[in-house]
């Protein structure tokens, strides 16, 4: 029985890495159709990606696409939504249809032996939805009540109100769902432009992955999609918005027994070339559980449950938002621990234990990314939407271990400026307001 | 297209001599490997004045042990490429871990030293740094959530004083601060020795070489008595229990709860089906009756609890503006007095059991949700063989299955009410 139990045991020979082989046609009408097939359980996941999104849509209309894909189920010229849903629900197939900032995705989840009729329904809503103004008027006032409801949940509060001082009136700081007052305003008229317009085959992504197989599955798109007709406008990225300096708000929730906190700049788009550097820096800052910030706040302090931080890669510059909850009365003191590992970061360089463990964390966890049809379907939806290169995921290793202790301090130093950086917290205004108040001028929101 | 017996995993069983049970699924369709231990323990065996105990005990095998410093699980796993968690509920305690294939051993090291290394790692300061990580998870998760409190709300109406599902998973505040380093060790003592346990491995291994391992690193442990298990029952003569609850909310939210077949009932599948037949989908009885035609729901989800005694078979609607909790509640009984008085369509039912199907196969997927599904299969049923039987279960559920079920789960008698409403209308 001669185990050592004093150290932790040597990893065998890794296994190889086995990234999806994407297989790709391109229909006469320009749908791009791209698949992975693997038989292990009988299931297959679709996604379809189209160009649109929120920043397609005309400001004033906030939550337009994202009203155009909630109806696309609700009735077509010969079946209702009620038909429609039926159809769904018999063949067991999840269905979902969000809106991006710069995209519009489908996605279908379903045992293997419905894919052709799933096929078919997802095809019927992509490009006969008739949008019944029964319909438009009920899906329009369901979203306009679930806005109010999002006033309930902290966390919702939070982001929100952090992006609207970010950004302001940018893209990126409008909620994708619409708001109270842009909602209401949205016509059948408007959903059936934007449909005409941005719901288009070419410059559209269909990914299968799962229980396929490549002639069955190309014969069942070609069926029902390639009538599908129209040509594409490509969303552009916003453009770069002022940075400003940070601010201290305060939105009062009173009686809350803790306080949602966040803290948070403009970051940077996908493409930066030190891409790389800032996945490994957000990793030790608050990106693992061991990071610095969970560490300090949660296994030190105990103040919260966990404490994270992001960098929102997007098309255009995403947020980086550290976000946590603490108990209310250490409200300005979380703040003053998470701007302090922010600080370090920025004047110190990481140790290389921690260097070791982001990297590994980072790269060793790649087959556990590609594991399922849909973790495989999203990645891919990942790599189209933000042009990352063919090589992507091939390259991922190397680059993230060339990043060096000095690269992640000089990312940390030129996108985590103190003086840039917003502190929010949602809680009972008048328990926290005096404490925060030492940390510079609090805004009520 | 009925729902057919579609999937056939490998499977081994094998018991070591400490009591240790251990199951074996190997699938080299991925270059990993999940481990998941299930100790059966849960929040039903606490004693009064220590509810949340499981739970903070949980968070505590994540603080080291002899071998192992604090905080080494996660930095081992994360170092490895891992993911890993722990999660307690009514009847267990499970810690899980996936993994690289060729770190099998470090998972298995870990486990171990849980199960057979933990006392000389805990401290008073761990347990007071934790303790004070869990009140905080009660504050996020609950209290300082919309409509936080209402599932503890429910139970603590159905239950009678003193049973061991009447008070909810997370604890009550007082008694996470109760919490001492001497209930620490009897607990462990009594519940967490190997002879309570289950292992389960999902993944790219060799059986035999697998068990050859746990064999070195789980065999040494030694088997202790286990207290005999509460007794859960169903609490008889109860009647209708109704509470009403406000809360930081914009509109009511109604709770329906059905004591109903546990997963242990050969009902189970039924109660199951029943509830992706009423609530899955825009066209089940709920969705489109409360939020399509009459439109006085903004969300409805019904559902069952696979507790290992004493199903819950809960129905949970929110309210449209301007539209009272009462009047909601009648709309949703209306939909199961319909249901109890017609029954179904066969297309209906075969639309539950695909959907079943579904969700079915995406709970087997990837190893992680297998050695989930494995583990509670062997804990609660003692039926590892569940994962290849499921499907075929499910498939058996037919139309006169469904209709007795909802005749006698649906019952007044076995009826829990609760309405949240919203601060401002008291």
């Amino acid at each position: 029985m001669g185990v050592d139990r004093t150290r932790r045991p040597p990893p065998s020979t890794p296994r190889r890495l086995r990234l999806p082989e994407i297989e790709g046609v391109t229909l006469s009408n320009n749908l791009r159709v791209e698949f992975v097939p693997r038989r292990e359980v009988p299931e297959v996941s679709l996604r379809l990606i189209l160009e649109s999104g929120a920043a397609a849509e005309p400001p004033d209309q906030a939550g337009l696409s994202e009203l155009t894909t909630r109806l696309l189920t609700e009735g077509t010229a010969d079946r209702d939504a009620l038909h429609m849903a039926r159809w769904l629900d018999r063949l067991g197939a999840s269905y979902s249809a969000s809106s991006g900032y710069s995209v519009t995705t489908i996605s279908m989840h379903l045992f293997s032996d419905v894919l052709v009729d799933a096929i078919k329904f997802l095809a019927t809503t992509v490009t006969q939805a008739e949008f019944p103004e029964n319909e438009v008027k009920r899906v329009r006032s369901e979203r306009a009540d679930e806005i109010d409801r999002e006033r309930d949940e902290p966390s919702m509060v939070a982001g929100q109100a952090l992006i609207s001082e970010l950004y302001e009136d940018g893209l990126y700081g409008r909620p994708v769902g619409g708001t109270a007052e842009s909602i209401p305003l949205i016509e059948r008229r408007d959903v059936c432009d934007f449909y005409g317009n941005w719901y288009v085959p070419d410059g559209a992504l269909l990914i299968a992955c799962g229980d396929i197989e490549r002639g069955p599955l190309i014969e069942a798109v070609e069926a029902h999609l390639c009538k599908w007709q129209g040509v594409s406008q490509r969303v552009q990225a916003p453009p770069d918005p002022p940075r400003k300096p940070g601010r201290i708000l305060l939105a009062d929730r009173p009686g809350s027994p803790q306080a949602e906190i966040r803290v948070g700049t403009i970051g940077v788009p996908y493409g930066t070339p030190n891409h790389h550097a800032i996945i490994v820096a957000n990793a030790i800052l608050g990106g693992l559980f061991n990071s610095r910030i969970n560490m300090n706040l949660r296994e030190e302090k105990g103040w919260t449950y966990g404490a994270r931080s992001s960098f929102g890669f997007r098309r255009g510059a995403g947020p980086f938002v550290v976000h946590t909850a603490v108990e209310s009365g250490v409200t300005a003191q979380a703040f003053q621990e998470i701007l302090g590992e922010i600080k370090t970061m920025r004047k110190e360089l990481v140790t290389e234990d921690e260097l070791d463990l982001a990297k590994h964390a980072l790269t060793l966890s790649l087959p556990l990314q590609f594991e399922s049809a849909r973790q495989i379907t999203s990645k891919i939806a990942q790599q189209r939407i933000y042009d990352l290169s063919e090589e992507y995921w091939e390259v991922y290793r190397n680059r993230i271990e060339e990043v060096t202790a000095e690269q992640v301090r000089e990312v940390c130093e030129t996108y985590l400026a103190r003086d840039r950086m917003t502190l929010l917290a949602v809680t009972d205004a008048e328990s926290v307001l005096e404490p925060l108040s030492e940390l510079g001028t609090v805004d009520l929101v | 297209m009925a729902v057919s017996s579609t999937v056939n995993f490998e499977l081994e069983e094998h018991r070591l001599a400490n009591g240790l049970r251990v199951l074996l699924q190997p699938d080299s369709s991925a270059p990993l490997v999940a481990l998941h231990v299930m100790y059966h323990v849960g929040s039903k065996n606490e004693r009064s004045g220590r509810t949340g105990f499981a739970h903070l005990f949980e968070h505590l095998l994540f603080q080291g042990s002899e071998h192992v410093p604090r905080e080494g699980h996660f930095k081992y796993i994360q170092d490895a490429g891992g993911t890993l968690n722990g999660t307690t509920w009514f009847d267990r305690t499970n810690y899980f871990e996936t993994l690289p294939a060729n770190e099998l051993e470090l998972g298995l090291w870990l486990e171990a030293d849980r199960m057979g290394f933990f006392k000389p790692g805990i401290t008073q300061e761990k347990l007071d740094n934790q303790r004070d990580v869990v009140k905080n998870e009660r504050l996020q998760s609950y209290e300082n959530r919309p409509y936080g409190l209402a599932f503890e709300t429910v139970l603590e109406s159905a239950y009678p004083q003193g049973h061991p599902y009447r008070h909810p998973t997370i604890g009550y505040m007082e008694d996470i601060d109760a919490a001492s380093l001497e209930d620490v060790h009897k607990f462990f003592d009594s519940y967490y020795g190997p002879n309570n346990a289950t292992l389960v491995l999902v993944g790219d291994f060799e059986p035999s070489e697998a068990l050859e391992r746990i064999q070195m690193w789980f065999g040494g442990i030694s088997s202790r008595p286990i207290p005999e298990p509460p007794e859960v029952v169903l609490p008889s003569g109860y009647g209708e229990c109704r509470r009403e609850i406000r809360d930081k909310v914009q509109v009511p939210r109604v709770y329906l709860m059905f004591h109903s077949a546990s997963f242990n009932e050969p009902e189970f599948e039924t109660v199951d089906t029943l509830s992706y037949l009423l609530g899955d989908g825009n066209s089940s009885r709920f969705k489109r009756a409360l939020v399509y035609e009459q439109q006085v729901a903004a969300e409805v989800s019904v559902f069952t609890w696979p507790t290992e005694s004493v199903g819950m078979f809960f129905a949970v609607a929110t309210a449209r503006p301007g539209v009272d909790a009462d009047h909601l509640e009648a709309s949703m009984r209306l939909v199961l007095d319909d249901f109890k008085q017609d029954g179904l369509m066969p297309e209906e039912l075969e639309g539950a059991q695909n959907r079943v199907r579904r969700s079915l196969v995406g709970q087997l997927s990837r190893f992680g949700d297998r050695a989930d599904f494995l583990a509670h299969a062997a804990v609660l049923r003692n039926d590892p063989n569940y994962l290849n039987d499921a499907f075929s279960r499910y498939g058996l559920v037919d139309e006169i299955m469904v209709e007795e079920v909802a005749e006698s789960v649906v019952d007044e008698d076995r009826l829990t009410v609760l309405h949240v409403i919203p601060e401002e209308t008291s």
